[in-house]
């Protein structure tokens, strides 16, 4: 009787290794081969052995048209994680330490806003954007970047700031003009994580946007690496493997490296604030 | 009155950009939505009001509809039933405190969700080439299968399985998170009674979290009816409309044939639909503010 249960509970682990182990090959497979074509001399659409170089890389870096995708990208989600995280600091700030009318329903506003799909937006924004003269510029898709992350970001600071004490800033704080320097020298440095954590979702975020620079963008100057990466694939002319599966790693190493960092914050950011704690 | 401009001036210059760029075009599209307007053309120039027009070509051409039967179907398959289920499978087998390298097992089903979506799509570009050499099909020849043309012949079973493999670390951390949220006692106890891991699983750990389970099911359609990108880059909606889903339904109109106000119109509806899903959204999350 207590041989059997044990065999079969034996049985019952070896299966869930099983198990977890063909669900880990099949995440991490298909990556096979854009790091092995990324340093193949030879590299092909199908995965092979490489002929090992790091002339693909050296290409990137060298070859006119593609270290503007990454200067670009780097342009495009710097600047729009600036301005975000910029002004979400003092919203955040507002909406955690003061109380006014109108309060919970711009804060359920901003929640629901968090789910309007951009490809649901995307049509009457460009002509929205066309209007104001911000039609295939950094500052217009900056701004648009900043706005679309905006809510998010409010969340995810308000949420932080709600942890820190607001007995530590009362003492600072005695008439209106310094509630700012209070935020600013006793607030914001105790948040620093949390700012720290909004900043790098909110790069992460612009960083891998596909939709909104390809809508938004017309110049070839102007490309981030997504819409390098996407003209590269379809393009007319006989696509350069090697070169696109090492502009892919150069493109995706950054946001993994990010993730590590924020991990922790994952389960948060991606419900903004619809779970406690 | 001071505190007052205090607050103004901190929380007003977000909610003027989030106005402009997020409500602002949301708004201004139901407004589109009545006119001809094009970027092309006569009516580029001369926009005029055209009633529900556009609503009633949607409804009539059948191409619509279709899309919205397409997105529907790549909800359900890759969100609902896919990505639920393997992410549950995974976070209740991570959740066993006998199981090792967790963090490595959770490390690489990460993977697939953290990538750029560009990135997770090219992959698939590989994966699924077509011919003898193509990696998937390398694979089903050690079964006896002769190779498939997958993005041509089954073009959405593919995008469905490419969704999965991208989704279910979303639903293997919400979860886990989950999980671990039930009191180890319980568990224990039913163990002692004699419960088996299947009885365990099916009477405790599902009823126990069905309330993050709905949340999943809300949030996860709501964001895989959005998707565009990653299946665009593949498929650009063909081979013949096979996955010309609602997003990408959209964005063809509005920039592949300049037709604002129709594709605005196809915006209207996707984005009602989505606001009924968040509303439910919101008063589920029961966020404190």
């Amino acid at each position: 009787m207590e041989s059997t249960r044990r065999a079969r509970s034996m049985a019952g682990h070896i299966a869930a290794y099983l198990v977890l182990a063909v669900l880990a090959l099949f995440c991490v497979v298909p990556f096979a081969w854009v790091l092995l074509g990324s340093v193949d001399a030879h590299a092909s659409v199908y995965l092979r052995t490489p002929d090992w170089s790091l002339h693909n890389f050296v290409e990137f870096f060298t070859q006119s048209g593609t270290p503007q995708l990454l200067v670009n990208s780097l342009i495009i989600a710097g600047g729009g994680t600036i301005v975000c995280i910029g002004l979400a600091m003092f919203s955040g700030y507002a909406f955690s330490r003061f109380r006014f009318p109108g309060r919970r329903t711009m804060l359920f506003g901003i929640l629901l806003i968090r789910v309007i799909p951009p490809t649901a937006t995307i049509a009457p924004l460009y002509v929205l954007v066309l209007d104001l003269h911000l039609n295939n510029s950094y500052l217009g898709i900056i701004l648009v970047e900043a706005a679309f992350n905006l809510p998010l970001a409010l969340w995810l600071l308000k949420g932080f700031f709600d942890t820190i004490p607001e007995s530590l800033e009362e003492a600072a704080a005695v008439d209106g003009a310094s509630r700012w320097s209070a935020a600013i020298r006793v607030v914001f440095p105790l948040a620093l994580p949390g700012l720290g954590a909004s900043a790098l979702f909110t790069f992460i975020s612009i960083w891998g946007d596909f939709l909104t620079p390809l809508v938004l963008l017309q110049s070839p100057n102007l490309f981030p690496i997504s819409i390098g990466l996407f003209q590269a694939y379809v393009g007319f002319n006989e696509v350069k493997w090697g070169l696109l599966t090492a502009t892919a790693v150069i493109y995706m190493i950054p946001t993994v490296l990010m993730y590590l960092l924020v991990r922790r914050y994952l389960l948060r950011a991606t419900l903004s604030g619809a779970l406690k704690g | 009155m001071r505190t007052a401009s205090v607050i103004a001036a901190m929380a007003g210059p977000t909610l003027i950009l989030v106005g402009l760029f997020v409500v602002g075009p949301a708004v201004y599209g139901i407004w589109l939505s009545f006119t001809n307007k094009s970027l092309e053309g006569a009516a580029a120039l001369h926009t005029q009001f055209v009633g529900l027009a556009n609503y009633r070509t949607l409804f009539t051409d059948g191409g619509f509809l279709q899309s919205l039967g397409m997105s529907a179907e790549f909800v359900f398959f890759s969100a609902i039933v896919g990505q639920f289920v393997l992410g549950m499978v995974a976070a209740i087998l991570l959740s066993r405190t006998t199981i090792r390298f967790k963090g490595l097992f959770g490390a690489a089903i990460l993977l697939p969700m953290v990538v750029p979506e560009v990135v997770a799509a090219l992959t698939w570009g590989s994966m699924l080439a077509q011919g003898h050499f193509g990696t998937v099909n390398r694979g089903i020849a050690l079964f006896g299968f002769a190779p498939v043309n997958w993005l041509q012949s089954v073009p959405m079973l593919s995008i469905i399985i490419i969704n999965i493999w991208r989704g279910i670390a979303f639903a293997m951390i919400m979860f886990q998170a989950a999980i671990e949220g039930i009191p180890k006692e319980i568990e224990q106890a039913a163990r002692v009674d004699g419960a088996s891991p299947w009885q365990i699983v099916r009477h405790i750990t599902l009823p126990l979290i069905r309330g993050p389970i709905q949340l999943y099911m809300l949030v996860s359609t709501i964001t895989t009816f959005s998707i565009f990108g990653l299946v665009y880059f593949l498929t650009q909606g063909g081979p013949g409309g096979a996955t010309n889903l609602v997003a990408i339904y959209i964005y063809n109109y509005a920039f592949q044939f300049f037709e604002i106000g129709l594709g605005s119109a196809g915006s209207v509806i996707l984005l009602l639909a989505i606001l009924v899903l968040g509303f439910m959204y919101v008063r589920l999350s029961r966020a404190e503010v």
